[in-house]
C-alpha cells in the first residue's frame, strides 16, 4: 500500500504521486478524490497500480486517478492514461475485458405520477424482454457474416435491420461505431462466445434501471438535454459480453509474449503492450474497435426490447424513448488534446472512465455543443445516478474525462456477509424500488454498502470542475442478471 | 488448504496450492468451476473438449490454461471437471477436457488475469499462485 505522506496534496480535490516516488516512473500519478474519501482509496492497491501504469512507454502527462476509483488487476478501475501517437503503447489491460462497457440513457414523456401504478408490470415485462443472467443467450443467433457486419457497422447494423430509430445513431459517443473495426482482427473464439449474445445484458453489476429525475441543478443545460423534473428516464449498462471478454484475453496473451522484441519489460504482466504503429498493436486497436462496435449495438438491442417492453405496458400509441446519449467507459481512442501548449494525438485509455468532452468540442453533437457533452453517471443499485455536462476545464486537467460511476468499496464475500439478498430486496421494496433478478446472492453482491456513496464521488467531479451536474435520478426499477 | 478466496475489492482472488505444478492446474480449474457456480441441467450431455497450449512459463500456462476453459465453457455451455493429461511440461500442455452440458452457470467470469499470478513453491515445499478473475 502507499502511504498518505508520499502523496502531495495540490488542491482540495487533487493529489499528486510524484515521479520521485519510484525509479521506474516516467510521470507523476494524479488522483482526484476528497480528502476523506482517499482513505478509502488507500486501503486497496488501486494506488499502486496507477503507479505501475505511469511506467507504460509514451505515457503522457501524467496516470490520472478518478474518485471512483479501486483496485482492479493491472490498470485500476477508474483510470485514465494518454500514450503518445503513434508510437507509444496500446495495452489491452487499459482497457479491461469488457471492452466498450457503458451507459445509455433513453428518456420518456411520461412523469413518475403517469408510471407509478405500472412499476411492478413493468418491472416484470423488462425482464421477460431482456434476457440477463449467465450463458443465457439471447434471441438473435448471427452466421459468422452477419456477425462481421455487426462488428463492421456497430449500431448501423441494428438500425438496418430495424432495431431502432434512424436518428438514435445521432445520439451515441462516436454515431456507435467505431471506423478501425476490422472483423477479420477478432478470432473465431471471440466470435463464437458472442454470437448468440446480441441483445443480452449479462449478469455482475450489468442492469436495466427505471429512474425518475429527482432534481435539476442546472435548467438550461437539463433543457437542453431534454430532461426535466419527475421526467421517467430509463438507464442501461452492458458491455461486449464474452467477444469482448475474448479480445482482451487474446491479445493480452499475445502482447505479453512478444513484449521482449519491442524491449518492453513491466512490473505487470496484465499491463501488456506494444506500439500502437507495430503490427501487434493495430490489429489489437482494430479488434477492439469491432469490439466496441458489437457493445454499442447490444445496447441498441436492448434499447429495442425496452422500447417493446415500453409499448406492451403503455400501449402502441404511448411516446417513443428517445436516447439522451450513450457513453462507454472502458476504451481506447485516438484523440487530439493540448499539452506544453500544443495539440497533440494521444492513444486515450480510458478503464472504468467517461469520456467528458467540454463546450465547443467538434465531437460533441450540434445540440449539445453549447454545454458539452452528456456524461452519465451510475450509482450503486438502490442509489442516485446523476447526468452531468463535460466542461473545458476538463479538457485541460483529464484529457477530457470523468470518473464513471460510485465505485466499489467492499468485496464481493464481504458485501454477502453483510446483507441478505432477500432482505436486500425487501428493504429495496420498502423505498418503492422494485427488483427483478436471476440471482438473490448476486443481489447481495451489488448493495449500496459495498459501494462509495455516489454523492461524495460526482461531488469530487464537480467541484474540481471536471464536469458539471445537471440532474440527479433516483431509482424506482432494477432489472439484473 | 488447496485453494481459498481471498478478499479482492471487484473480483476474486484465488489462492491455489498443491505438492505438483500439474495438481496446482487442476486445482485451479476447480477453484474457478466452485467461482463460476454451474447450474445442472436435466438430461445433462457428456463433453469433452481437446485444449493445446504454448506459453513462456507455467505461470502463463496456467493463465492461458484457464481462460481457454473458459472459452470453451461459453461457447459450448459446459462445464468440466476432469483433466486427462496428453502432454505436460513447464511451457507447454496438451489435454482432453472432461465435462458435461449445463443449464447455465450462477456467476460469470470474464477473463483469468496475470496480474499477481506467479507459481512459486512456498515454505511447506508446495506449489503455489495466486489468481484474480475478472467478474
Amino acid at each position: 500500500m502507499i502511504p498518505k505522506q508520499s502523496l502531495v496534496k495540490i488542491h482540495d480535490w487533487l493529489w499528486e504521486i510524484p515521479k520521485s516516488y519510484r525509479h521506474d516512473m516516467r510521470v507523476p500519478a494524479r488522483v482526484w478524490t476528497s480528502e476523506k474519501m482517499l482513505e478509502d482509496i488507500l486501503g486497496d492497491r488501486s494506488l499502486e497500480q496507477a503507479v505501475n501504469v505511469t511506467t507504460l512507454p509514451g505515457i503522457a502527462k501524467a496516470a490520472l486517478v478518478m474518485p471512483d476509483v479501486h483496485e482492479g488487476y493491472g490498470f485500476p478501475i477508474g483510470g485514465v492514461a494518454a500514450m503518445r501517437w503513434p508510437d507509444g503503447v496500446i495495452s489491452p489491460g487499459g482497457i479491461g475485458y469488457d471492452i466498450n462497457c457503458g451507459v445509455r440513457l433513453l428518456k420518456s414523456e411520461l412523469s413518475f405520477n403517469d408510471v407509478a401504478a405500472h412499476l411492478s408490470s413493468l418491472a416484470r415485462e423488462l425482464y421477460h424482454e431482456v434476457p440477463s443472467g449467465v450463458g443465457r443467450g439471447g434471441t438473435i443467433r448471427l452466421n459468422i457474416i452477419e456477425l462481421d457486419r455487426v462488428l463492421k457497422d456497430g449500431v448501423g447494423w441494428a438500425i438496418k435491420h430495424g432495431y431502432g430509430e434512424d436518428q438514435d445513431a445521432r445520439y451515441l459517443e462516436s454515431s456507435g461505431a467505431l471506423a478501425d473495426a476490422d472483423p477479420s482482427a477478432v478470432s473465431e473464439h471471440a466470435k463464437n462466445r458472442g454470437r448468440d449474445q446480441l441483445g443480452t445484458m449479462g449478469a455482475g453489476n450489468h442492469f436495466v434501471e427505471v429512474d425518475k429525475v429527482t432534481q435539476i441543478f442546472d435548467s438550461s443545460t437539463a433543457k437542453t438535454f431534454g430532461l426535466w423534473q419527475n421526467q421517467i428516464v430509463i438507464l442501461i449498462h452492458c458491455g461486449s459480453r464474452g467477444l469482448g471478454h475474448q479480445v482482451a484475453t487474446d491479445y493480452i496473451r499475445l502482447m505479453q509474449k512478444i513484449m521482449p522484441r519491442y524491449h518492453i519489460s513491466l512490473p505487470d504482466r496484465e499491463l501488456a503492450c506494444t506500439p500502437l504503429s507495430s503490427l501487434e498493436g493495430k490489429n489489437y486497436f482494430n479488434a477492439m474497435a469491432a469490439a466496441a462496435n458489437f457493445a454499442w449495438a447490444n445496447r441498441q438491442l436492448i434499447t429495442h426490447e425496452i422500447r417493446n417492453s415500453w409499448r406492451k405496458e403503455f400501449g402502441a400509441s404511448a411516446s417513443q424513448l428517445s436516447i439522451l446519449y450513450d457513453v462507454a467507459h472502458n476504451i481506447a481512442k485516438i484523440e487530439e488534446h493540448i499539452i506544453d501548449d500544443k495539440p497533440q494525438k494521444l492513444i486515450m485509455h480510458r478503464k472504468g472512465a467517461t469520456r467528458a468532452f467540454g463546450p465547443g468540442h467538434p465531437e460533441v453533437i450540434e445540440e449539445y455543443r453549447a454545454v458539452g457533452q452528456p456524461v452519465i453517471i451510475p450509482g450503486s443499485m438502490g442509489t442516485a445516478s446523476y447526468v452531468l455536462a463535460g466542461t473545458k476545464q476538463a479538457m485541460k486537467e483529464s484529457f477530457g474525462s470523468s470518473c464513471h460511476g460510485a465505485g466499489r468499496r467492499m468485496s464481493r464475500h464481504a458485501a454477502k456477509r453483510a446483507v441478505q439478498g432477500g432482505a436486500l430486496r425487501d428493504q429495496l421494496a420498502k423505498q418503492g424500488i422494485h427488483i427483478q433478478t436471476g440471482s438473490l446472492s448476486g443481489l447481495a453482491e451489488e448493495a449500496p454498502l459495498a459501494y462509495k456513496n455516489i454523492d461524495d464521488v460526482v461531488d469530487v467531479v464537480s467541484k474540481a470542475g471536471l464536469a458539471k451536474k445537471v440532474a440527479r435520478l433516483e431509482p424506482l426499477v432494477v432489472v439484473k442478471g | 488448504m488447496p485453494h481459498q478466496i481471498l478478499p479482492h475489492t471487484a473480483d476474486v482472488r484465488l489462492l491455489v496450492e498443491n505438492e505438483t505444478v500439474e495438481g496446482l492446474f487442476i486445482e485451479a480449474l476447480q477453484g474457478m468451476t466452485e467461482i463460476m457456480k454451474p447450474i445442472e441441467e436435466i438430461n445433462a450431455r457428456p463433453a469433452s473438449r481437446r485444449i493445446s497450449l504454448k506459453a513462456a512459463d507455467s505461470t502463463a500456462l496456467l493463465v492461458d490454461f484457464l481462460n481457454e476453459v473458459l472459452s470453451m465453457t461459453e461457447i459450448n455451455h459446459e462445464t468440466y471437471t476432469d483433466i486427462v493429461w496428453q502432454h505436460f511440461s513447464e511451457r507447454r500442455l496438451t489435454v482432453k477436457l472432461i465435462g458435461r452440458s449445463v443449464a447455465g452457470f450462477a456467476k460469470n467470469i470474464k477473463a483469468a488475469t496475470y496480474h499477481e499470478a506467479d507459481i512459486r513453491k512456498n515454505p511447506k515445499g508446495n506449489f503455489e499462485t495466486v489468481i484474480i478473475f475478472d467478474i
